[in-house]
């Protein structure tokens, strides 16, 4: 109803073409301390975009209520908005693509209904069992999320789409001491299968890592042989996965300008994006725009394939949109680097001297996607002759996100979807420039 | 839209009905808009109404939380009541009646972003663009964008505090890219403020902001990689406070402190820092970026002095945490949004001055690195190892600054940088920041003198010197 008024008063306003997009999220999370729930979050809320066309430029509106009261506001709004609009980019409402993929198995059912007490119980079994699996470990951080997002889209050319997907995370942060040090540990799950979680596993292996690097020291600066654990990896790639987005390389602020066709990375670099993945709430078979979305490939052993598009950049560059409209500008939905045939311990095993970086910080801050260049604190191990030695925090590891691509030795075969939404294994690299001592 | 006073009482009496001893309902309603312009014209344009309600029940260290965007009394008081199922107590708190409401008036805006015309905002961008780009043949690209947000909230809670007031932030992002040869450096500054608009057209000269942005990609791209190592730094003031934001300012929350997660726990009253360092956490300045009448829990923001000639004095501590610790609430408590359930978070953080000067401490350095600017960074308040970038850097050579260099980090741990700081200046100054972290992405300002760090991990390409 407050739609089909809000596209009536906007055509009558002069708004030529107008489109809503629907979000709605409902939320819960779980947080266990000390073996007793801690926090309890529940939450059912909904967004929605409105952009309109008027004279040529596009207006947008975003809000948190849907109350008729507020109609002619947004039509009013959406038309000074565009009337500031002096770039000559062609505003672009879309009709429909001929077919979207169904993707009926990214919502399950079963989750969402199950009961919230078996939630709970799963979080503080989780906890309990990270309190038990090892005497030095002092402080534990359990957690649940999980989030039904619905979204809906529905314009005046007569398009109307609709998504609906779960997904849920459960995890855990332990702190870990001995007499001299204090040390951090953290992994989660997402999927949208409650029997995908192992608590077992996920405890023991939070807390084995942990423990192994207490007493990590920086090492000697200089050039060392590097393994990224798929989990920093997956932060490097996310760090630089803006520079993908056609609408970057327009604005001069992608260092892939020019780069289309060319070799980026060396021949093991087949870089994806899925938009239908399983299990990740991110999956959509459109985009915030209506086109369909779909498979492609970036890289493609190495060659830069194709940017990312959206009706805006896609018509800049007489190419068809890839689907990949999200949120006013271009985003990849789930970025996968498809696996090799290794294991993590060959990977390790090819090192004659160097690190196995088990985590890097500061990406948001010490990664330059105009420049490539990173210097990213890391933390890890020792690794000489293809064996694990001792423990290694406070080092930076540095170098440019092109070169790293282009001296990718060896890829595995452990495959893991990140906290970040990026998919990638365990990744081999030639030397690069680490600073410690 | 703001809720009745009667409706909030019944809110909170129904929240409190299965034994919880503390209710609180949050009620925000916030104005925001974008404008982002790309080579001097104006691509997005962007309006945004936030409107959302959070219900906050405690029952000893457990609390629940719980939001949603309606405003109708029904669905609010559904909401509270199912939470409040989380408990199966009897009644035990009784919640104090809500007395006249208290507005937080001290923050003044003259030109307020719903008053400014839009043609005016985009006037204020295109100059930013214009000095920047003209600033050197070599500036290919620049990106201007504005952020500027009206937030109004309400809060009332079981122990009769009833406040509103109405914060209001706006912000440039001056984004410049130098290019040649196919290499590119940026150049970044963005400037805000806790006032209205009078303070780009009055306080500050957008222009020579704008052009400090191109001459830091000019100077960048002309700039050697960053040779690697241990080396002493010194870190300018305003943007260098960030480092004791990570470094030190995290982990003095509560959020880590009151589980027994920070390095700083157990420390309150010893010496924890050189005794030339004093660091305050002021959200009572002046319109000040990461000032508040109220914190997220309606009790008034103050002025906290952490660490005074080096010994910790306080903690940053919210309410629910003070429970786990013997700590009074600090006025600490703060949020993006209702979509959060509020935690301990810092406000105007920055290390008071000291009595060197600038040139003194670059006299007294043989040789080291000079971050004159600072990127962003983070921390494990776990270990307390911490990262930050150097946006714009330079060799020190015989007490003398030198060459530019790029592409560095530096990396440490909080507690021990504390004890490296041997030289502080006067020139204390503060820059403007967005903080994320538990309680989502907040308006955060960190400041320093510029000061000398004796020895820490330089990061850079070039390896070791």
């Amino acid at each position: 109803m407050f739609i089909e008024k809000l596209f009536e008063k906007a055509i009558k306003a002069g708004i030529s073409d107008v489109q809503v997009f629907l979000n709605n999220m409902n939320e819960l999370s779980i947080e266990v301390f000390d073996g007793q729930l801690e926090k309890y979050e529940i939450s059912d809320s909904s967004s929605m975009v409105i952009r309109g066309i008027y004279q040529g430029k596009m207006g947008t509106y975003s809000t948190e209520i849907m109350d008729e009261s507020l109609i002619d506001t947004i039509v009013n709004t959406i038309i000074e908005s565009a009337k500031i609009i002096d770039s000559p980019d062609e505003a672009m409402i879309y009709a429909g693509d001929k077919e979207y993929k169904e993707l009926n198995d990214l919502y399950n059912e079963e989750l969402k209904t199950m009961d919230v007490s078996k939630k709970i119980e799963k979080v503080k079994n989780l906890d309990a069992l990270f309190h038990a699996a090892d005497p030095r470990v002092s402080i534990v951080e359990t957690m649940y999320a999980e989030q039904t997002k619905t979204v809906m889209l529905q314009n005046t050319k007569g398009l109307k789409l609709f998504n609906k997907v779960n997904s849920s995370m459960l995890g855990g942060q332990v702190i870990v001491k001995n007499e001299t040090d204090q040390r951090t540990g953290f992994d989660l799950l997402i999927t949208n299968d409650f029997n995908d979680y192992n608590n077992e596993e996920l405890s023991r292996k939070v807390v084995e890592d942990a423990v192994k690097t207490l007493g990590a020291k920086p090492i000697p600066s200089g050039n060392y042989e590097i393994v990224f654990d798929r989990d920093a990896f997956g932060i490097l790639l996310s760090a630089f996965s803006g520079i993908f987005s056609a609408e970057a390389v327009h604005k001069g602020a992608s260092l892939l300008k020019g780069k289309l066709g060319s070799t980026i990375g060396s021949s093991h670099v087949t870089l994806v994006d899925d938009p239908f993945m399983k299990k990740s709430s991110r999956s959509r078979s459109f985009d915030d725009e209506g086109v369909a979305t779909k498979y492609k490939e970036l890289v493609k052993e190495g060659v830069l394939t194709t940017f990312l598009h959206n009706l805006n950049t896609a018509k800049k560059d007489q190419v068809t949109s890839t689907g990949n409209g999200f949120g006013g500008t271009v985003s990849a939905v789930n970025l996968a680097l498809l696996p090799g045939n290794h294991s993590k311990d060959e990977l390790i095993k090819m090192i004659k001297n160097g690190i196995y970086v088990t985590d890097v910080q500061g990406a948001h801050a010490g990664a330059n996607s105009v420049s490539g260049d990173f210097s990213l604190q890391a933390m890890g191990f020792v690794v000489k002759e293809g064996v694990i030695g001792a423990p290694v925090a406070l080092i930076t590891v540095a170098g440019n996100f092109i070169k790293m691509l282009q001296d990718i030795e060896a890829l595995g075969n452990d495959t893991k979807t990140g906290y970040y939404g990026i998919t990638c294994p365990s990744v081999k690299v030639g030397p690069m420039v680490v600073a410690g001592l | 839209m703001l809720l009745k006073k009667e409706i909030l009482e019944k809110i909170i009496e129904t929240a409190l009905a299965t034994g919880g001893d503390f209710a609180e309902v949050f009620t925000e309603e916030t104005v925001s808009g974008s404008i982002q312009t790309v080579g001097g014209l104006v691509e997005k344009a962007n309006s945004r109404k936030i409107f959302g309600i959070g219900i906050r029940i405690a029952h000893k260290l457990q609390s629940v939380y719980g939001f949603t965007n309606s405003n109708n009394p029904e669905d609010l008081l559904k909401l509270a009541s199912d939470l409040s199922k989380s408990f199966s107590d009897e009644l035990k708190t009784k919640a104090l009646p809500l007395g006249e409401i208290e507005v937080g008036q001290k923050h003044k805006v003259l030109v307020s972003p719903l008053v400014f015309k839009q043609t005016e905002k985009v006037e204020l961008l295109k100059k930013a663009y214009k000095a920047a780009k003209e600033y050197d043949e070599v500036i290919q690209q620049v990106m201007v964008n504005l952020t500027e947000w009206v937030q109004t909230i309400l809060i009332a809670n079981s122990e009769g505090r009833y406040v509103t007031e109405e914060r209001t932030r706006i912000r440039l992002g001056i984004n410049a890219i130098a290019g040649k040869d196919g290499m590119m450096q940026t150049g970044y500054e963005a400037p805000g403020t806790g006032k209205g608009y009078e303070y780009f057209l009055e306080d500050v000269n957008i222009e020579d902001i704008a052009r400090n942005a191109a001459r830091m990609a000019k100077t960048m791209l002309f700039a050697d990689e960053c040779p690697s190592g241990v080396m002493p730094v010194v870190i300018d003031n305003e943007f260098g406070g960030v480092i004791f934001h990570e470094a030190c300012g995290h982990s003095l929350e509560a959020t880590s402190v009151a589980k027994n997660a920070s390095v700083f726990c157990g420390k309150l009253h010893q010496q924890v820092a050189s005794p030339i360092v004093t660091a305050i956490d002021d959200g009572t300045i002046e319109n000040g970026w990461g000032s508040a009448n109220f914190d997220d829990e309606g009790y008034p923001q103050q002025r906290r002095v952490l660490i005074e000639n080096g010994i910790l004095k306080s903690y940053m501590v919210d309410k629910l945490n003070s429970r786990r610790m013997d700590h009074q609430p600090t006025g600490s408590s703060r949020r993006e949004s209702y979509r959060y359930s509020p935690t301990s978070r810092m406000s105007n953080t920055f290390i008071d001055n000291g009595t060197s000067t600038f040139d003194e401490i670059i006299a007294a350095t043989e040789y080291g690195l000079y971050a004159a600017k600072m990127g962003g960074g983070s921390v494990n308040p776990g270990s307390g190892d911490f990262n930050f970038a150097v946006s714009e850097g330079y060799i020190i050579r015989n007490g003398k600054i030198a060459e530019p260099v790029r592409g560095a980090s530096l990396v440490g741990n909080g507690a021990e940088i504390l004890w490296k700081i041997d030289m502080i200046a006067n020139n204390l100054d503060r820059a403007r920041g967005m903080c994320g972290s538990a309680s989502g992405s907040i308006p955060a300002d960190v400041g320093q003198p510029t000061l000398r760090v004796s020895s820490i991990t330089v990061g850079g390409k070039k390896g070791a010197k």
